[in-house]
C-alpha cells in the first residue's frame, strides 16, 4: 500500500515537472509582449461615461475606444508629456477648423473598422457624439466645456465626413473630443441592446465594449483586474503597426508596499501610486526606471471657505498664506517630489505671466502672519478646524501636524480632523468646511478654465467659495478670447486678483512618480494622469 | 445513534427559525445606521473632473436616495425578498454577483487558516497540559502571545518580505492564482478544489502556493486562543476522576490522553473555534488588504469607506446569516463529540 502510494506521488511529481519545462519558454516568450500594470484602484466600468466610474476606467477605455482626435506630446523637463496644443487624429485622418471658428469638419479614415469588423462611418460618430451630450451620462458635463451642447450641431455630410458647428469660436472645443468621454461607439450594435428605458445602451456599454480601439477586453473582473488583447488591425498610433504589447494586465493591488515588491521584483511592469517614500528608495537602489512628473494640471491647495468667519476676512486669509511652513509641508508630504507654487519673487510686485497654475511670492514669515491677523482685528488668534479626507492621509497628515504646530505658534488653535472620503466631499458640496486641504485636476488646463471652474459660481469645485464679479468676468470674456497677447493680459490680471485676495494657497503640484522595469519605454504623462497602455513599449 | 442524530437535526432547526428574527433585525438595523453615517455617497461617485449638481442628482436618484428613508426601506425588503441585493457603485455590480464571486474566496482562506491553526493549536495545547509549568509550558505560552500581540497585517508583511522578497520562494501575493495561469472551470468556487476536479495539478499547486501565505498569517492569530483553551480544558480533563481511572488500570498513555482526555476536553474548543472562525471571516480585511486577496471583507470596506450602501447592507446580512449558519455546525458537532448535549 504504501509502495503504490508512494509510486502515485513519484509519477504526479514527474509529470508536473514535465509540465513546468514543457511550457516554461512559451510563457517567457507571452510576458515579454505582456504588460503587467497594477494599482490601488480599479476598473469599475468599461464605459467612462457612467457616472462614479475610476480613473482606471478612463484609462482602459482610452485603449478600448477611438477617439475622433487625440493629444501630442511633448517633452517637459525631458520628459514625455501630453500635448495640449498639438491635436491629431485618430478616427479622423484629417480636420479642417473654418477661418471664424464655427465649424470643425473631420474626414474619417478609410481603413477604420471597429473590433467586429464593421467600418467606423459618420453616422457611428454622430450617434456617439449625440449620446454624449444627450444622455444623462458623464460626457455631457465635460461637452459643455467645449460648448458642445445639443445633438444639432453634429451633422453627417458624407459617410466619412462629420461636421461640428459651433455657437462660438470655443478654443476647448477641439480638445473635448480629445478627452475620454466623446469616444466612438459602434452604433448599429449599441443601438441592438438599447431599450426604451435606455435608448443610449449605457447599461449594456457598461458590461461591454462596441469600440475601434487598439484593445480587445478579454476578460473583466471589476474590482480585481481586467486583460485586454491586442487589436492586431489598429493602425492609429502609427501606420500598418498595431500596439507593441500583445496582452496587457491591469490588476488591482490594494496595498502600496505590496505594488513596491512586485515591481522591484520585477513580476510588476508599471505601477503609478506609489508611497512617495517607496519611490525614493526604489530610486536611490537604481534598478528601476522613475520617471517623475509634475503634474502639471493637478494642484494641491490649502482651501479656506471665503464665506465663514474668520475666513471672510482677507487678512485673515493673508495671514495664514504667511505662517504655513511651506518648505516642511512639502519634504513632509511629498518628500520634495512635485513643483512648489510658493517661494516666487515678483521683482516688480507683479504675476511673471498670466499662466495658471502659478508661483506666488508667499513664504513663512511669522511676523508678517502676525501683522495681518492685527489688521484683521485678531491679534489673539481664533479657533478653528483643519481637514482632509482620509484617502489623502498619508501626504495630508503629515502636513495637517506642520499646519496646526505653526499656526499655534500665531494664536490660531487648529483642530486635526480626518473624515472618510464620502463625508469629506459631501461637506466641501455643502460648503461647511471652513479650513481644509484638497486637490483639483483640470483635463485641459488652459487659465480661463482653471478660474472658471475653481474660483466662479456657487458650486462644488469653487473650493475657496469666492464670489467676485470682476474675476468671473475677466476668466469669462478670455474664455472666447481670439487674440493671444490679450488673452494673456486676461492672465496676469487673474493671477494678480489671486495673490491679493488670497481666496486660497495653492501648495505644489505633486510629482506623478511611475515606476517601471527598465525595459519599458516611452512612458507619457496623459491627461488622464493614468497610462495610456498604447504609449509604452518593452526595449 | 439515529435517534441521537435526529434529536440533533431537530435541535438545529429550532434553532435555524429561532434566528431569522434576528436575521431581519440585522437588516433593518444595519440599514438606518448606514442612512445615518454623515457623507453622501453621490457626491463622492460624482467626482469626474466636471461632476456638478446635475450629476449629482443623477446618481441620487440611481442609488434611490432621492426617496424617504422609509420608502427606501420597504423598497429594500421587497428586493431582498426577491433576492436582489442593489447595485454597488464601486464595483458597478450587483452586490449578489460580487458576494457570490468573492465570498468562496474569503471561506477558502479562512477554512485553510483555521486548519493551519487547529492543527497547531491542539497539539500545542495538549503538550502545555502534559508538563504545566514545564519549559515546554512558557514556550508555548510565549509563541502564543506573540502570535496575538503582532497584527494580522504586520505578520502579513513580514512573511512577504521574507519569503517572496527576500528568498522568492512564495508567488508574488497578488490574489488567489497567478495571473498568467488559466482558470478551471468553476464548480464550487474554492480554487483549490476546482484545480483537483479538473484535474490539473499544477494549478492546484500554484493556488495552494498562494493560500499559504496569507493563511499562515491568519493562523497565527488566532493560535493563541485555540492553544490556551485546549490547555485549560486539557489540565481540567487530565485532572479529573475518569483519567485518573484509567492512568490507574494501566491503559496506554496514548489511549488516556486522546481518546479520554481529549475528547471530553474538545468542547469548548469547537466552541471557541466557531467563534474564531466567523470573527475571521470579517475581521481578515487586512490580511485581505495585504496579500490583495478578492475577499468579502475587503469590499465591504472598501464599500463603507465610499458610503456605498449597497454592499456593506450585503455583506452584513451574509455575515449574520454565515454567523448562524457557523452556530448550528458547531451544535452538530457538540452532538457529535459529546451525545449527551442531544438530549434536552
Amino acid at each position: 500500500m504504501r509502495f503504490v502510494s508512494l509510486r502515485l506521488a513519484t509519477c504526479v511529481l514527474a509529470t508536473s515537472a514535465m509540465l513546468l519545462i514543457a511550457t516554461a519558454p512559451s510563457q517567457a516568450q507571452t510576458r515579454a509582449e505582456t504588460l503587467r500594470y497594477v494599482t490601488g484602484a480599479s476598473v469599475n466600468t468599461l464605459d467612462p461615461n457612467i457616472p462614479g466610474s475610476t480613473r482606471e476606467s478612463f484609462a482602459l477605455s482610452m485603449s478600448t475606444y477611438d477617439r475622433l482626435v487625440s493629444f501630442g506630446r511633448k517633452q517637459l523637463n525631458g520628459k514625455w508629456v501630453f500635448d495640449l496644443d498639438t491635436i491629431t487624429g485618430e478616427l479622423a485622418e484629417s480636420y479642417e477648423v473654418s477661418s471664424d471658428g464655427l465649424k470643425l469638419t473631420f474626414h474619417l479614415r478609410k481603413d477604420a473598422k471597429f473590433q467586429d469588423g464593421s467600418p467606423v462611418t459618420a453616422e457611428d460618430v454622430k450617434w456617439s457624439l449625440d449620446r454624449c451630450v444627450t444622455a444623462p451620462i458623464l460626457g455631457k458635463a465635460q461637452l459643455l466645456t467645449g460648448s458642445l451642447t445639443s445633438a444639432d450641431q453634429f451633422k453627417v455630410v458624407d459617410p466619412l465626413t462629420i461636421e461640428v458647428t459651433l455657437p462660438k469660436p470655443d478654443k476647448l472645443a477641439l480638445p473635448n473630443l480629445a478627452t475620454v468621454y466623446p469616444m466612438i461607439i459602434n452604433s448599429k450594435v449599441a443601438k441592438e441592446h438599447a431599450t426604451a428605458d435606455d435608448p443610449w445602451a449605457t447599461a449594456w456599454l457598461k458590461e461591454h465594449t462596441a469600440g475601434s480601439g487598439a484593445y480587445v477586453v478579454e476578460s473583466f473582473k471589476p474590482g480585481e483586474q481586467v486583460i485586454i488583447k491586442r487589436n492586431e488591425d489598429w493602425n492609429r498610433g502609427s501606420p500598418n503597426k498595431p500596439a507593441f504589447f500583445k496582452r496587457v494586465i491591469v490588476q488591482s493591488v490594494p496595498e502600496p508596499a505590496t505594488r513596491a515588491n512586485l515591481v522591484e521584483r520585477g513580476d510588476a511592469d508599471l505601477v503609478l501610486d506609489l508611497q512617495a517614500s517607496d519611490v525614493q528608495s526604489l530610486e536611490a537602489k537604481g534598478k528601476l526606471k522613475v520617471i517623475s512628473t509634475p503634474q502639471y494640471n493637478a494642484i494641491t491647495f490649502v482651501s479656506m471657505n471665503n464665506q465663514i468667519p474668520p475666513f471672510d476676512n482677507v487678512n485673515v486669509r493673508r495671514a495664514i498664506a504667511y505662517a504655513l511652513p511651506y518648505d516642511d509641508m512639502f519634504k513632509a508630504a511629498l518628500f520634495g517630489r512635485g513643483s512648489p507654487l510658493f517661494g516666487a519673487t515678483w521683482a516688480d510686485g507683479k504675476p511673471a505671466n498670466g499662466i495658471y497654475p502659478f508661483q506666488q511670492p508667499v513664504k513663512l514669515d511669522l511676523d508678517k502672519a502676525r501683522e495681518y491677523l492685527k489688521a484683521a482685528g485678531l491679534p489673539e488668534g481664533f479657533s478653528t478646524t483643519f481637514s482632509f479626507n482620509v484617502g489623502q492621509a498619508s501626504t495630508a497628515e503629515p502636513m495637517a501636524a506642520l499646519v496646526k504646530e505653526s499656526l499655534g505658534k500665531i494664536g490660531i488653535k487648529v483642530d486635526i480632523q480626518k473624515l472618510p472620503d464620502a463625508q469629506m466631499s459631501t461637506q466641501i458640496n455643502e460648503k461647511k468646511l471652513p479650513f481644509y486641504t484638497e486637490g483639483i485636476v483640470a483635463w485641459l488646463p488652459s487659465t480661463d478654465y482653471f478660474y472658471r471652474n475653481f474660483y466662479t459660481g456657487n458650486q462644488r469645485w469653487n473650493y475657496s467659495s469666492i464670489n467676485n464679479p470682476d474675476l468671473a468676468a475677466i476668466a469669462q470674456e478670455a474664455r472666447f478670447e481670439p487674440d493671444k497677447a490679450k488673452y494673456e493680459e486676461a492672465g496676469r490680471k487673474l493671477n494678480a486678483m489671486h495673490f491679493d485676495l488670497m481666496p486660497q494657497i495653492m501648495l505644489w503640484q505633486p510629482n506623478q512618480d511611475a515606476v517601471m522595469a527598465p525595459s519599458i519605454e516611452g512612458y507619457t504623462y496623459e491627461f488622464h494622469r493614468q497610462v495610456d497602455y498604447r504609449d509604452v513599449s518593452r526595449k | 445513534m439515529t435517534t441521537g442524530l435526529g434529536a440533533t437535526m431537530v435541535r438545529a432547526g429550532r434553532r435555524l427559525l429561532s434566528s431569522l428574527p434576528a436575521l431581519f433585525g440585522v437588516l433593518v438595523f444595519t440599514f438606518l445606521l448606514m442612512r445615518v453615517l454623515p457623507g453622501d455617497p453621490a457626491v463622492f461617485f460624482a467626482s469626474g473632473p466636471n461632476a456638478g449638481k446635475e450629476e449629482i442628482e443623477l446618481i441620487r436618484k440611481q442609488m434611490g436616495l432621492d426617496k424617504s428613508v422609509p420608502e427606501q426601506l420597504v423598497f429594500y425588503l421587497s428586493d431582498i425578498g426577491h433576492g436582489n441585493l442593489g447595485r454597488s457603485m464601486m464595483t458597478g455590480q450587483p452586490v449578489l454577483k460580487d458576494l457570490r464571486e468573492r465570498l468562496p474566496a474569503s471561506l477558502e482562506l479562512t477554512f485553510t487558516a483555521l486548519l493551519i491553526a487547529l492543527i497547531a493549536a491542539v497539539p500545542l495545547g495538549v503538550i502545555a497540559a502534559l508538563r504545566p509549568g514545564s519549559a515546554v509550558d512558557h514556550g508555548v505560552r510565549l509563541f502564543c502571545a506573540l502570535g496575538v500581540c503582532v497584527p494580522t497585517f504586520v505578520s502579513g508583511l513580514l512573511l512577504i518580505y521574507v519569503f517572496y522578497y527576500l528568498l522568492g520562494l512564495a508567488p508574488d501575493p497578488t490574489g488567489r492564482i497567478d495571473v498568467f495561469t488559466s482558470l478551471p472551470p468553476q464548480r464550487t468556487g474554492f480554487l483549490s478544489i476546482d484545480f483537483l476536479l479538473a484535474g490539473d495539478v499544477e494549478g492546484w499547486w500554484a493556488a495552494c502556493k498562494q493560500l499559504i501565505l496569507p493563511a499562515v498569517s491568519m493562523a497565527l492569530f488566532v493560535i493563541a486562543p485555540l492553544a490556551r483553551i485546549t490547555r485549560a480544558s486539557m489540565l481540567v480533563s487530565l485532572g479529573s476522576d475518569f483519567v485518573r481511572t484509567a492512568r490507574s488500570v494501566g491503559l496506554s498513555w496514548r489511549k488516556v490522553v486522546v481518546t479520554y482526555a481529549l475528547r471530553n476536553a474538545i468542547l469548548p474548543v469547537i466552541t471557541i473555534a466557531g467563534i474564531v472562525f466567523s470573527t475571521m471571516l470579517g475581521a481578515n480585511v487586512l490580511v485581505e488588504k495585504v496579500f490583495s486577496w478578492p475577499g468579502v471583507a475587503s469590499y465591504a470596506l472598501d464599500a463603507l469607506l465610499s458610503s456605498d450602501y449597497a454592499p456593506v447592507q450585503g455583506f452584513v446580512l451574509l455575515m449574520a446569516s454565515l454567523f448562524v449558519l457557523v452556530n448550528l455546525v458547531v451544535d452538530i458537532c457538540y452532538g457529535i463529540a459529546d451525545p449527551r448535549v442531544s438530549i434536552e
